[in-house]
């Protein structure tokens, strides 16, 4: 056997969040979330047009960066870093066609910008994602050239991930605005990401791939060194599932079923019920795993049987 | 074929392609970063397995 490592609503909670109610779940098609998402005085502005506008704001936004919830307000066009350590220029470790994502996604074009704002002990790609000095320079116009390619050869979707792509908004926005309208785009995101850099993103991604990684800001704090975890990512959610497309990941830990994957399943099945969940348990004890002792392994079979079970309980739509 | 190894990441992003394999003592097989030529191979190791097979793409140059 084979399996792929990592990787309704509460109106009250809503408001709670600043998300507006809008019911567009049960659309055929993603046409009306794409228009509802153009809607106001950006409507009928081309995506590659906006995208251009806002890379220039996301670009002026690194002053006083407030991309991500550390909030660190740090100037990265003057040399500063917060705890992302990550500069003005962006680079990539990772940019290749892969079908080990969603098979609804699959194939994609995946580019994998270096650098994160979370600190993961378990992270698959380690020094990779930790570092935003990784890998090459990128080049939003080179970049751009080569997703155009892999649509070409069939590649059915392009997706943008880290690291974290958050902290490279600037880059990430320009290479939008090099990309053909039609063109399927992913966001792939740890949903750390702050509101401004949320309201430069709308309408930008047709899907949201969210990683929900903990259940709980003990387990956040203790294996991602990352304070009001919980919040931070739900807030990201509802506000995603109402701009885009959504598809929740949750990689199994061992040992966090309890913890992490049952809040997570809990939480979903209140607050996004239908939406779509995959639970991924082809963890492995990458990078600093081992500093954390029931991270030395991997996920049981029992474990697994577990989780799966709690999410059918549940009612959650789990995708493959 | 292109070659694929086993360092994190891709060493010299955009010239080689990169999947991460683990094989388990059980014989399971944990797949990151696969790539399509990848997934082509492990489909012909084990034809029946329906999580690799649902990903095999036949009609897809690995140059880009």
């Amino acid at each position: 056997m084979i399996r792929i490592a990592q990787e309704r609503r509460s109106p009250a909670r809503r408001e709670e969040v600043g998300v507006q109610s809008r019911d567009v779940r049960d659309c055929s098609e993603g046409m009306l979330k794409r228009e509802l998402q153009r809607a106001g005085p950006e409507t009928g502005v081309p995506r590659s047009v906006l995208a251009g506008e806002r890379a220039r704001t996301a670009r002026a936004m690194l002053a006083d960066c407030r991309l991500c919830a550390h909030d660190c307000g740090v100037n990265r066009l003057a040399g500063e870093t917060g705890l992302c350590h990550a500069g003005a220029e962006a680079r990539f470790f990772c940019a290749q066609i892969e079908v080990s994502d969603e098979l609804e996604l699959i194939p994609t074009f995946a580019v994998a910008l270096s650098g994160c704002d979370l600190r993961c002990d378990f992270c698959i790609t380690g020094t990779s994602s930790w570092n935003p000095r990784a890998g090459a320079g990128f080049d939003a116009p080179t970049m751009a050239a080569k997703a155009r390619a892999a649509l070409q050869n069939g590649a059915r979707t392009i997706m943008v991930l880290g690291g974290e792509p958050n902290i490279h908004l600037p880059v990430a926005l320009e290479f939008v605005s090099l990309l053909p309208e039609t063109a399927k785009l992913i966001w792939k995101t740890n949903a750390h990401g702050s509101a401004p850099a949320r309201e430069l993103l709308e309408g930008m991604f047709d899907v949201w791939l969210v990683d929900f990684k903990f259940g709980n800001d003990a387990c956040a704090q203790w294996l991602a060194k990352t304070p009001d975890y919980v919040r931070v990512v739900e807030e990201n959610l509802l506000w995603a599932d109402d701009h885009s497309e959504l598809i929740v990941r949750h990689l199994l830990m061992p040992g966090h079923v309890e913890c992490c994957w049952k809040p997570v399943a809990e939480w979903l099945a209140e607050n996004l019920p239908g939406v779509k969940v995959n639970l991924r348990s082809g963890f492995w004890p990458a990078w600093q795993a081992a500093r954390h002792t029931e991270l030395r392994r991997t996920v049981s079979r029992p474990e697994s049987a577990q989780a799966v079970d709690l999410a059918q309980r549940l009612g959650l739509n789990l995708v493959p | 074929m292109k070659k694929h190894h086993a360092k994190k990441g891709c060493a010299s992003p955009g010239k080689n392609q990169v999947s991460e394999l683990l094989i388990l003592p059980d014989g399971q097989i944990l797949v990151h970063n696969l790539t399509p030529v990848f997934a082509g191979l492990l489909h012909e190791l084990n034809p029946d397995d329906e999580h690799i097979s649902s990903r095999v793409t036949r009609h897809m140059s690995p140059r880009l």
